[in-house]
C-alpha cells in the first residue's frame, strides 16, 4: 500500500506537463541515439549531461534515463534495417531482424520489436518499484566495510561477466581507479597528481573521460567510407504482425522480460550479455531451431525484450545502493550527484520526489517510445540517409561544447581529446574502455571506504571477514575469481565465449 | 611513473592510511595485471595483425580537433568551430567548398542558438562581440 502511495506520487511528479515534455526529449534522442552508428547511450548521455544543468535534478534524470531506454529502441531499427546495431546490446537482433527484413517482413519485425520492449520496459519498472525501496532498506545496515567489498565485488563482477580477457578488464578498471584518484585526498588535503594545474586539483571529470572515450574514440576508430547509408524504408500497413507472428512472439517477449531484469541487476554490460543468452534460450527451446538466423521471429522478440528489461534492471543497484552496473548508469550517477542528489539507500527517504518521479516517468516514457517508434519509423528511418561524412563533424562539435559546459573548463576539452587517441589506441589492442569509466566512477568511494575500514579496525585487514554482510560479499567475489581461473585452465568455451563470437558481427 | 610522481604522498600506515597509499597500490595492480596480460600474449592477435588502415583518418580528426581546441578561447565558438566542421568536411572528407561552407556556418548558428540562446549556457565569445 505504501508503494502504491508512493507511485501515485510518483505519477503526480512524472505527468507534469515540464517533466513530460523532457521525458519526451529524452525519449526521442534517445530513439536518435540508439539508431545512429558511432554513437551509443554513454556519449549521447554523456554528450548532454550539460544540457540538464539548468534543470531540477527530477527533469535532469528523466531526460537522461530516457536517452539510455530510449537508445534500446532506437537500437533495433538499424538493426533490422541495415543488420548494422546502433549499439552492442542490438548485435543479436541483426540476425533474424534483418532476415526477417529480406523476406519483406520488415515491419513487423520493427512492430514485434518496439511492442517486446515496451512489454519488457514495463514489467523492469514495475519490478524496479517493487525491489529498488527495500533493497534501500536493507543497504541502510552497510558501513564502510559493506560498502568495500559490494564495490569489489561489482568490479569483479563486471570483469567476470564481459566477453573479454579478466586480467584486462581488471587492468583497465585498476587505471580508471587510478585516474579516479587524482586531485585533492579529501581525508588528508594533500593534491594528487595536478601538476600545478588548478582543474586537476578537483579530480578528472567523469564526462570529459567517457566523452573521449566512446564518443570521440568511435568517430576516430570509424571512417565515412564504412558507414553504408542504403536503407529500406517500411510501410507503415506493414507494421502490424501476422497473427501466427504474434503468437511465435509471446513467450519470446515474457521469457526475455524475466531474464533481462534478473541479468540486469548484475554488474557487468548486462543489456548486450542478456540479448545473447536470450537468444540462446529461445533456440534451445524453439520447436523450429532451424529456424533461427532465417528470420525466427523469437530471435528478435526475445533479445529485443531481454536487452530493454535489463536496461531497468541496472537502475536497481544504482538506485537503491548508489552503485553503477556500468558506465551508463555510472554516468547517472554523475549527474545526480551534479544536481546535488546522492543516489544511494537513503534516496528513496530524502528525495521521494526524484525517485519516485523518476520511476513513473518510466511508465509513461515506455509508452511514449511505443508511440514514437512505430508510426514514426519511417520519419526515423530517413535520418539514416543522412550521410556519415556530415554527421560526425556535429558530433565531434557537440562533444566539445558538451564537455567544456560542464565546468566551463578548455583541459576538460583537452582531457577528452587525450581520452579519445585513448579509446582509438584501446579499441585497437582489444582493451574494453567500460571498467575504466566505472573505475574512474567509484574511486573515490572505494578510497573512502576502504580507508575508513582499515581505521575502524587499527589497521587489521580481518574487518572484512568479520562482518558478515561484507564477508557474503566477498565470498562471491572469490567465487567468481575461482570460476573465472577454472574456465582459464580449463580453456573450454563458454557463454562469455560465445558471446565474444556473436558481438564480432558488429565488429567484424 | 605513479612511483616517481608520488614521491613527496605519504604512505602513511595500515591504521592510518595516507594520500599515497591507495595509488601506490593501484599502480602495484596494474604493473601486476599488465605482467599477466604480457604473460598471456601468445593468445592475443598478433600485433601484426592489427588493422591500422583508418589511422591517418583518425591523426587527421585529432589534429584539426586540437587546432580548435586551442583556438576556442582566443576565437571564440562560433569561429572555432565553424573551421572545425569546415576543415573536416574539406580536409578529411574531401566535400565541396560551397556546400561545406554552408553546412559549417549553418550548423554552428544553430548549435549557438541552441546551447547559447535556448539553453542560455555560456558559450566563448572570442573576437565577436556577440
Amino acid at each position: 500500500m505504501e508503494t502504491l502511495d508512493s507511485l501515485w506520487l510518483g505519477f503526480s511528479v512524472a505527468l507534469r506537463p515540464d517533466v513530460l515534455w523532457y521525458a519526451f526529449i529524452g525519449c526521442l534522442v534517445g530513439t536518435l541515439v540508439g539508431m545512429l552508428p558511432g554513437i551509443g547511450p554513454l556519449a549521447g548521455i554523456s554528450i548532454l549531461l550539460p544540457l540538464t544543468f539548468g534543470l531540477d535534478a527530477t527533469k535532469a534524470i528523466v531526460m537522461l534515463a530516457g536517452i539510455y531506454y530510449g537508445s534500446q529502441y532506437g537500437g533495433s531499427t538499424t538493426s533490422i534495417l541495415l543488420r548494422i546495431p546502433g549499439e552492442a546490446a542490438s548485435v543479436m537482433t541483426c540476425i533474424d531482424g534483418n532476415a526477417m527484413a529480406k523476406k519483406g517482413r520488415a515491419g513487423a519485425a520493427l512492430c514485434i520489436a518496439a511492442v517486446g520492449s515496451f512489454v519488457a520496459g514495463t514489467f523492469g519498472v514495475i519490478m524496479l518499484t517493487l525491489v529498488a525501496p527495500p533493497i534501500a532498506a536493507f543497504a541502510l545496515r552497510f558501513g564502510p566495510p559493506e560498502y568495500t567489498a559490494l564495490l569489489l565485488m561489482g568490479l569483479i563482477f563486471l570483469a567476470y561477466m564481459s566477453t573479454g580477457s579478466l586480467v584486462r578488464i581488471l587492468l583497465m578498471a585498476s587505471f580508471g581507479l587510478l585516474l579516479g584518484t587524482i586531485g585533492i585526498d579529501v581525508m588528508t588535503g594533500h593534491f594528487r597528481y595536478s601538476f600545478n594545474i588548478a582543474e586537476l586539483g578537483d579530480g578528472i571529470g567523469i564526462v570529459p573521460v567517457a566523452v573521449g572515450l566512446f564518443g570521440l574514440g568511435e568517430i576516430l576508430s570509424t571512417p565515412s567510407r564504412r558507414v553504408t547509408g542504403k536503407v529500406v524504408r517500411p510501410r507503415l500497413r506493414e507494421l502490424w504482425p501476422s497473427r501466427a507472428e504474434w503468437r511465435s512472439a509471446g513467450m519470446p517477449i515474457a521469457r526475455g522480460s524475466v531474464l533481462g531484469f534478473v541479468i540486469g541487476i548484475i554488474p557487468g554490460s548486462a543489456h548486450i550479455i542478456s540479448s545473447f543468452i536470450s537468444y540462446a534460450l529461445e533456440k534451445r527451446v524453439s520447436r523450429t531451431p532451424e529456424e533461427f538466423g532465417k528470420g525466427a521471429v523469437a530471435g528478435v522478440a526475445g533479445p529485443e525484450s531481454a536487452n530493454n528489461a535489463a536496461s531497468t534492471g541496472a537502475f536497481v543497484p544504482m538506485l537503491a545502493l548508489g552503485i553503477p552496473t556500468g558506465p551508463v548508469t555510472a554516468v547517472l550517477i554523475a549527474a545526480l550527484l551534479i544536481h546535488g542528489v546522492p543516489p544511494g539507500p537513503t534516496l528513496v527517504n530524502d528525495h521521494p520526489n526524484v525517485f519516485w518521479g523518476f520511476v513513473a516517468s518510466m511508465y509513461v516514457g515506455n509508452l511514449m517510445l511505443l508511440a514514437l517508434n512505430l508510426p514514426l519509423v519511417g520519419l526515423f528511418v530517413n535520418i539514416l540517409r543522412i550521410p556519415y561524412a556530415f554527421l560526425y563533424p556535429l558530433i565531434i562539435m557537440f562533444c566539445v561544447i558538451g564537455v567544456y559546459e560542464v565546468n566551463n573548463s578548455i583541459v576538460d576539452v583537452w582531457i577528452m581529446l587525450i581520452m579519445g587517441v585513448l579509446g582509438y589506441g584501446l579499441k585497437k589492442f582489444g582493451f574494453d574502455p567500460a571498467p575504466l569509466v566505472l573505475g574512474l566512477v567509484i574511486a573515490p568511494i572505494l578510497e573512502m571506504s576502504l580507508r575508513q575500514s582499515l581505521i575502524m579496525s587499527d589497521g587489521g585487514w580481518s574487518i572484512f571477514v568479520q562482518r558478515p554482510i561484507a564477508a557474503a560479499l566477498l565470498a562471491v567475489s572469490a567465487g567468481l575469481l575461482v570460476l573465472s581461473a577454472i574456465g582459464y585452465l580449463s580453456r573450454r568455451k563458454d557463454w562469455r565465449a560465445k558471446l565474444a563470437e556473436a558481438e564480432a558481427i558488429k565488429n567484424p | 611513473m605513479v612511483f616517481a610522481a608520488s614521491g613527496d604522498l605519504p604512505f602513511g600506515s595500515l591504521s592510518a592510511p595516507g594520500a599515497g597509499m591507495m595509488p601506490k597500490l593501484l599502480a602495484g595492480l596494474m604493473m601486476l595485471f599488465a605482467a599477466l596480460v604480457v604473460a598471456g600474449a601468445a593468445q592475443s592477435e598478433a600485433l601484426a595483425g592489427i588493422d591500422w588502415s583508418d589511422r591517418g583518418h583518425a591523426a587527421l580528426l585529432v589534429v584539426i580537433t586540437a587546432a580548435a581546441v586551442a583556438a576556442y578561447r582566443p576565437l571564440g565558438f562560433l569561429i572555432a568551430m565553424a573551421v572545425l566542421v569546415f576543415a573536416l568536411l574539406v580536409l578529411v572528407e574531401r566535400r565541396k567548398l560551397l556546400v561545406s561552407a554552408a553546412y559549417s556556418v549553418g550548423l554552428t548558428l544553430f548549435a549557438y542558438w541552441l546551447f547559447g540562446k535556448a539553453l542560455r549556457a555560456p558559450l566563448e565569445r572570442g573576437l565577436l562581440w556577440f
